[in-house]
Formats: C-alpha cells, sequence, structure tokens
C-alpha cells in the first residue's frame, strides 16, 4: 500500500509578512513548520504503516515506543457507539496490502525540503518537493494542479491524506480538489481512522451534528483534522536518516506541468487587497476600591456609546 | 503612598503559596513604585509591624507566606524600566534590562523573544539599546525555572535556577545591580562590582547617607548548587547579600539583569533506559563529552509511571507522549549549538554515549521544532503537577499529608552515592517516591509521596538524615527554592546553629526590629534571642551595625572560615 501525505511549510508564527505587490505571504523559510493539520495527517500515515489499524476496525497495536492502543479510549462513548454500529455494517475484510509506504509531497520553496527530511526522520519513507518559480503565487485550483502532476510521477497512490486546512490560508481546498482531479471519494473533516484495509477504508468525520462514521473504497482522499494525531517525535536514529535521505525535488518541466495551469498564471482567485489589522492599545488599569473599581468600568462602557 | 487594606476575604489567596502552606496577615498592599514602597516601609517600621514581601507566589519554600502582620505584594510592580547596552572586551554588545520585581518570567521572555518589549516611558538612550538589540541576534535572561509565572523578584530573592543552570549557573551572575528599600524605608543601591566586602566585613551606605558595618557568617559555602541561606565569602560583593536572602534583609524595588545571547539551535533529547543506573552511567559520561548541553534532567522510573497513569486517565494529559513499557528512567538533554550542523554532531556523539552507557539511540525523542519542544516542556512539567494531584487526592482522605519535595544537591563525583542513599533509606522506610530534576547539577527532588500522616512524618524524618549526608558529602540543602520557613531545620544540619544566629545578626544589623520576612531562613524564636542579645549590648559574632554617621563597634565575626557544620 503506498499513502502519500500532502504537506505545506507555514509560517510558524502568525505574525506573518505580506507582499505588498503580490498580496500573497513572503515565504523566506525563516522558521517554517509543517502545518499542524498535515502533521496530524502524516501521523495517521505512519500509524498505518506501523499496522496499528487492522482491516476490522480492531486496534492491532501501540504506536511505534507506545505502549497502548492509539486509537482506543478517548473517543466520546457516544462516538464508540456509532463506530461500533458501523463496523457491524460494512467491515472491510481486507488487510492493507503490505509492505506499507508513505510519501510526503510538498509544494514550495527549496527550503521547505528540510521539513521533508523533518518527515523522514519521523518515519516517512520518501520526500518528494515541487519547488520551480512556475509554481509559485498559485491559488489552491493551481496548487490542486501541481501536486496531482506531483502525484503521477510517483508510484500509484492508494491513499492521499491531507490536512483538513492550513493554518495560513484556511480554505480547506486542496484535499477535496485533489479528490476531484483524480475522480476518488473524499473524506473530510477526519476526526479518527478506525480500520484500513486493502481496498476500503473507515474513518470517524465531523458532521454538522457531531460525528458520522463513514466507509470509502481506495483509492480515496482524506483530509485530517489536527485533533485526529500528534505527530511522534524523531529518534537520534530517525534523525540521521533524515539527514541522508534523498528528496526528490522535482520542477515544473520534470512533471510536465503546464505553465499557463501552474502558479500565479494559472491562479483564478485574484487578490484584491490584504492588510495587517491594526491594534490599538490602550488598556486602561482600573485602580481602588471595589465600589470605585466598578464606577470606573460603568464609566467607561459609557464612553465607549455601545 | 499605596492603601493598605485589611485582609478580606478577596485576599485569601494572598495567605498562602505554591508550597500549600498556609498563614495568616492582617493588612496587605499593592505598592507600584519605589516610593510607594518607602513610604510602606516608613509606616510599618514605625508600628512595629512584620512585612512579608511577595511576587508571584510560586515558591516552594513557603517564603511568600505571611506569619502575620502585613503582606506587601509588588505583583503590581511590573514594569520593564529600560535597558542599556555596552561592548566587551572583544567589542561584541552586551545588554541590560531594568525591570521592577513584579515581572513575570514568562513576559521577559514573551518581550525578548517576540522583540516587543513596552517602552512607553523609557528615555531615548534605553530606546536606542532597545531597537540595537532588536536588530543583532535574539537575546535571553537564561534562568529557567520550571514555574514561568514566577517573577524576577521571586527570583532574586530565592537565587533561583532551573534546567539551564547547568550551562548558565543560577540567577546570581546574572544580575548586575539591585535597588533594595530596607526595613527602615532607606534604600540601598547596588552594582556588581562597585562594593565588595574585606575578607569578611562589609561596609555599606544607605542613599541617606546610613552607614552599616557588617560582620558576614563564617561558614564555607558548599561546592555545590546552592540556595541555603545568606551568601557568604571572603571579599564578596555586596549584591551577592542580598541575592538568595529570602525576602529578610530588604525589599528589591528595580533589577538590571545581563542578557545572553540565545544558542541559534536549540534541540533536546530524551533518552530513554531500562533501568536508573545506566541512566546515572549516561549522565556522568556525557557532561564531559557535550560542552554545548545546556541542561541534563532526570524523572526516575516512579515519575514516569504516574505519567503513563495520567495520560491513561485523560484529561489534560492525554496528550502526551506515550512512554515506552520498558522505561525505568529518562535523562533529558538539551543541546545549545551554532548551527544545525554542530547539533547533528553534538546528537551523533549523544547517540554513541548512550550505547556505550545501556541506552539505545532508538529510544529516544529528539525535539528540534518549536511543536516539538513544547511537548517534551509539557512532559517535564507534567511530572511535578501529577504528583501534586496525587498528593491532593490523598488529603481528601488525610489532611495532614502533605507533599515532601527535597531540593538538595551535592558535588560532582558524588550522583551515584547521594542516589545509593535515596533508595537505601527510602526502601528501608517503605515509602513511595517519585524523583526527578536536574541531574546535571547534581540536583534531584525527591519526592516522598505519603499515604498517611505516620508516612508523612517518617518521610520528614528521612529529609532530616539526608540534610546531614548531603553536608558531608559537600552538598547543599536547597539548591534552588531557598530555605523560606519549610527547609531551615535544613539549614541548621548544614552550617551549624551557631552560624545561623550569625545569619539572624546580620539581618538585625539591617533590620534591627527583625520585621522583613519573618519565619524565613531562622524561627522567629532564635530572631528574638538574638535581638534580645544585641538589645543588651552582649557582643556575639557577625552582625552588626552601626549608627547614621558613626563607626560601630566591631562586634564579633573574626573573619575566619568555619568549617561546615
Amino acid at each position: 500500500m503506498h499513502i502519500v501525505v500532502c504537506a505545506k511549510a507555514v509560517p510558524s508564527t502568525t505574525e506573518v509578512r505580506m507582499d505588498p505587490v503580490t498580496h500573497t505571504i513572503v515565504r523566506d523559510g525563516r522558521q517554517a513548520v509543517i502545518n499542524p493539520f498535515d502533521t496530524a495527517a502524516l501521523e495517521l500515515a505512519l500509524q498505518v504503516k506501523d499496522g496499528v489499524f487492522e482491516a476490522d476496525g480492531r486496534c492491532a497495536r501501540g504506536v511505534a515506543g507506545g505502549a497502548d492502543a492509539a486509537c482506543g479510549g478517548l473517543r466520546p462513548s457516544s462516538d464508540e457507539a456509532a463506530c461500533a454500529d458501523a463496523t457491524a455494517d460494512t467491515a472491510p475484510a481486507d488487510r492493507p496490502a503490505a509492505p506499507v509506504t508513505v510519501s510526503v509531497l510538498s509544494m514550495g520553496i527549496p527550503a521547505t525540503e528540510a521539513l521533508l527530511r523533518d518527515a523522514i526522520s519521523r518515519g516517512a519513507d520518501e520526500g518528494v518537493l515541487l519547488s520551480d518559480r512556475a509554481f509559485a503565487g498559485a491559488d489552491t485550483l493551481a496548487t490542486t494542479y501541481a501536486l496531482t502532476c506531483g502525484l503521477a510521477h510517483m508510484p500509484t497512490a492508494d491513499l492521499i491524506l491531507c490536512g483538513k486546512m492550513a493554518v495560513d490560508g484556511d480554505t480547506a481546498q486542496i484535499g477535496p480538489e485533489i479528490a476531484g482531479a483524480l475522480g476518488v471519494p473524499c473524506v473530510t473533516d477526519v476526526r479518527e481512522l478506525v480500520a484500513v484495509g486493502a481496498r476500503r477504508v473507515r474513518a470517524v468525520r465531523g458532521a454538522d451534528n457531531g460525528t458520522e462514521v463513514v466507509d470509502v473504497p481506495l483509492p480515496a482522499v482524506l483530509t485530517v483534522a489536527k485533533e485526529a494525531a500528534d505527530l511522534r517525535m524523531p529518534s537520534i536514529a530517525g534523525v540521521r536518516r533524515g539527514a541522508c535521505a534523498r528528496v526528490r525535488v522535482l520542477g515544473a518541466e520534470d512533471v510536465g506541468a503546464d505553465p499557463a495551469r501552474a502558479g500565479l498564471a494559472g491562479s483564478p482567485t485574484q487578490v484584491v487587497r490584504s492588510f495587517v489589522p491594526q491594534r490599538a492599545d490602550e488598556a486602561v488599569r482600573v485602580e481602588g476600591t471595589v465600589s470605585e473599581q466598578a464606577a470606573q468600568v460603568a464609566d467607561l462602557i459609557e464612553g465607549m456609546a455601545l | 503612598m499605596a492603601d493598605v487594606l485589611p485582609m478580606g476575604e478577596e485576599y485569601e489567596g494572598f495567605c498562602r503559596d505554591e508550597s500549600r502552606t498556609q498563614g495568616t496577615a492582617s493588612s496587605i498592599s499593592f505598592p507600584t513604585t519605589e516610593d510607594e514602597v518607602r513610604a510602606l516601609m516608613r509606616r510599618m517600621a514605625a508600628a512595629g509591624t512584620p512585612v512579608t514581601v511577595q511576587g508571584a507566589r510560586t515558591g516552594l519554600a513557603a517564603g511568600a507566606v505571611p506569619r502575620g502582620g502585613h503582606v506587601m505584594s509588588l505583583s503590581r510592580m511590573d514594569r520593564v524600566l529600560g535597558m542599556r547596552a555596552d561592548r566587551d572586551a572583544e567589542g561584541r554588545a552586551r545588554y541590560y534590562v531594568r525591570a521592577q520585581p513584579g515581572v513575570v518570567l514568562a513576559n521577559l521572555r514573551k518581550y525578548l523573544a517576540d522583540k516587543s518589549m513596552p517602552t512607553a516611558g523609557w528615555d531615548e538612550g534605553d530606546r536606542r539599546a532597545w531597537e540595537e538589540l532588536c536588530a543583532g541576534p535574539a537575546q535571553i535572561f537564561p534562568t529557567d525555572p520550571t514555574e514561568t509565572s514566577a517573577c524576577l523578584g521571586g527570583i532574586v530573592a530565592c537565587n533561583a535556577s532551573g534546567a539551564r543552570s547547568y550551562a548558565y549557573g543560577p540567577a546570581r551572575p546574572h544580575i548586575t545591580a539591585l535597588r533594595v528599600v530596607l526595613a527602615d524605608g532607606d534604600t540601598l543601591a547596588l552594582r556588581r562590582g562597585e562594593v565588595c566586602a574585606r575578607g569578611r566585613r562589609l561596609d555599606l551606605e544607605t542613599e541617606r547617607g546610613r552607614r552599616y558595618e557588617l560582620a558576614l557568617p563564617a561558614y564555607r559555602m558548599p561546592r555545590a548548587k546552592n540556595a541555603s541561606g545568606y551568601y557568604a565569602a571572603d571579599d564578596m560583593d555586596a549584591i551577592d547579600l542580598f541575592i538568595g536572602s529570602d525576602g529578610t534583609l530588604g525589599i528589591v524595588t528595580e533589577i538590571e539583569l545581563a542578557l545572553t545571547p540565545a544558542p541559534p539551535v536549540v534541540w533536546g533529547a530524551s533518552c530513554f533506559f531500562e533501568a536508573e543506573g545506566p541512566a546515572l552511567d549516561f549522565v556522568e559520561a556525557a557532561r564531559p563529552e557535550l560542552p554545548c548541553a545546556l541542561a541534563f534532567e532526570y524523572f526516575d522510573g516512579s515519575a514516569l509511571k504516574i505519567l503513563r497513569r495520567q495520560k491513561a486517565a485523560g484529561s489534560g494529559f492525554a496528550s502526551l507522549p506515550d512512554v515506552g513499557p520498558r522505561a525505568q528512567a529518562c535523562v533529558y538533554v538539551e543541546l545549545g549549538c551554532p548551527d544545525e550542523e554542530a547539533a547533528l554532531a553534538a546528537l551523533e556523539r549523544l547517540g554513541a554515549l548512550l550505547a556505550q552507557n545501556g541506552g539505545d539511540e532508538r529510544e529516544t525523542w529528539v525535539a528540534r521544532t518549536d511543536v516539538d519542544r513544547e511537548r517534551l516542556r509539557f512532559f517535564r512539567h507534567a511530572v511535578p503537577e501529577s504528583v501534586n494531584m496525587l498528593i491532593d487526592e490523598r488529603r481528601r482522605t488525610d489532611p495532614g499529608i502533605t507533599k515532601l519535595g527535597s531540593d538538595m544537591a551535592v558535588p560532582d563525583g558524588r550522583l551515584h552515592e547521594v542516589m545509593a542513599l535515596y533508595r537505601r533509606t527510602l526502601a528501608e522506610a517503605g515509602l513511595e517516591s517519585a524523583t526527578w530534576g536536574h541531574i546535571g547539577d547534581n540536583h534531584l527532588h525527591v519526592n516522598v509521596l505519603p499515604r498517611s500522616a505516620a508516612e508523612h512524618a517518617r518521610g520528614k524524618e528521612l529529609f532530616c538524615g539526608w540534610a546531614a549526608e548531603v553536608t558531608r558529602m559537600g552538598g547543599a540543602v536547597s539548591a534552588e527554592h531557598g530555605v523560606g520557613k519549610l527547609k531551615r531545620d535544613f539549614l541548621e544540619i548544614m552550617y551549624g546553629a551557631e552560624h545561623v544566629r550569625q545569619m539572624a545578626r546580620l539581618k538585625l544589623a539591617l533590620d534591627p526590629q527583625g520585621l522583613l520576612g519573618r519565619g524565613n531562613l531562622f524561627s522567629e524564636q532564635i530572631l528574638d534571642e538574638e535581638r534580645g542579645h544585641l538589645q543588651k549590648g552582649e557582643k556575639r559574632g557577625a552582625g552588626a551595625v552601626a549608627g547614621a554617621g558613626e563607626k560601630g563597634a566591631a562586634m564579633g565575626g573574626d573573619g575566619a572560615d568555619g568549617e561546615v557544620a
């Protein structure tokens, strides 16, 4: 089984810098991290590789280096009941095809290679970076186009895991768009993987009224919520492995991308204006006795003319 | 002047601190300036009212817990006042922050990390220094007590340290100037390097011109990390007397801290072992081999077991990383390196040292990102928090139970010996325990987890025995928490009764009514007895005060090094 995790480099801080001309985030690689939603997707992929999930929905064993089950015991009881019902219904009867390999695919500046090495140090088998000026300034459509070009140059993916959304763009569109481009099912907002077989996967996803259990055939795209899993830390041996690993860096030509469909040129989304909200520091310290303080607060509220 | 408020119910929390010791007080104030502190002290001194100074009340030795009288909370003296820069001999810039004592450590760290400081009210020179700092490499205040909600005044009062004191030492060397209000409302301005003792005699002059001739205690301090009693050494700097004085000599109203360049790359590695012995061997082998190590921290098998239990119980601990079932000890090593290449080389060396000392580099967690570092920080902090919860649970059935946590340190070369002592005596006493702490400095917090009042009493006896043995090894009974009210019996074991009385006399020289921090370092009985002797004009060793503008009679203190009792 081949799992591809789509990962995006995002600023590690919320205080991002905007390019005044292109109205896009300045990505200079400083303090970049893997999008936190994508780290949850990567951890789920690594758990599949570890054999944590059996095809019948039971937990096979603990996570690497761990003591207890990674998928049991923490979900609210109502979800457990829902899960049990669905399991009794149409359980995937097969097991994931062995061996399970995990690739991490990203589009970004050359410095993103360090994040792919980090993913390898944590247990991924391969990193592929799409890096080319032609990919710069992409909106979600052009990003999806580049990623599908990249996917076409990798071994066929049985399961594609994305973060539910990225913390910088907040669009939550990439996963569904990849599924649309490939013509495969998509499960969004996955809170938990329940069962993974060679031909089907079952997951708990967020829904308007709580959660629901969804069973889909593979290949499929799953977008993963942050709370689904905490990405494991690498060991010293893993760090060494990541440092020595070869990350495949592919340009637009390497993946046969049409320049008209990639990057800014392929992006129908036009950012008309962006700005950093101005903060006003007008805190007032209220002093005195309790009644004096209450009177001052009342005056302040009155002054706000609410 | 700041209001003196009656100690109503709304201030109940100000009668205890993180040690969970309960005190009493009749009034409280929240000064915001040094002038207000001075005025308050003049008023308290005139009325003979004892004053307990508080910061964030995160202390573990009950130093901030009042024994009657007035509570002066400095929590509203929380402004960063300014900064300056100078150059070292090689032309590198050094930066110094000037702050009020109520500034919370976590806030200062954030200001420096984000390079975003509240500079309102700073003069042009201060702003220039700040702008210069912002343009250069990141700077830190390296003292890192586990509790980051501690305030700077508290850090000065107990000479706090933390994990990184292995590399940077305790707070003391990073404190370059203090302003101190004495018990009578007069002030001292102390800058490191300006006023030093001659042997064990120290002359101080206040801003109003009052002169003190102080005889410093005659004991020799331990060769280990130490926060036990007054700093006393030949030719010592005057500022060092006030750092670590547990709120007994004066009220710190302004602190200047020297900043240090932040290491460009910081990686942490938690290394797991199947037994305690190999973990200790690893630490002793790794210390000389890893010059870039910032910290070595330790968690024993019991601490790891408690963490597993907390994680299984869910709640706030569910996100703790899983600890393997075979792990019986964990050593966390933090590396500070100039670049990633150097960090990788250090990590390789660490892996080799593990292999040579019964560890396995596959049984490690390496934190290289903020998220992972935060997870390991959470893991380390979850241990004491979990133990507190466990004790709280047991207190429900037996309110006489409290956590008994040691804070003793021994010199290098004594680590195996002191651990053997702890293990043997705990087993003999049949007591449950969990141990963690700063193993790089041979400084471990052994926490006895009593199940009954009887076990609590046995635990206390055990601690007194440890204090004697640790002293024999050349160690300290309190390495970072200070002595406060909870560890003063150990101070007597460490230095002997006469040396503790010398400390009391020194205190009385600066605070003749014994108003400040009553109950800290020495019992009120000792303080009152010594006060009685002084009032009768009896000659005693150490202490000694001369009145304003007059030379006092030299009283005791032969200046010779005393042996550690």
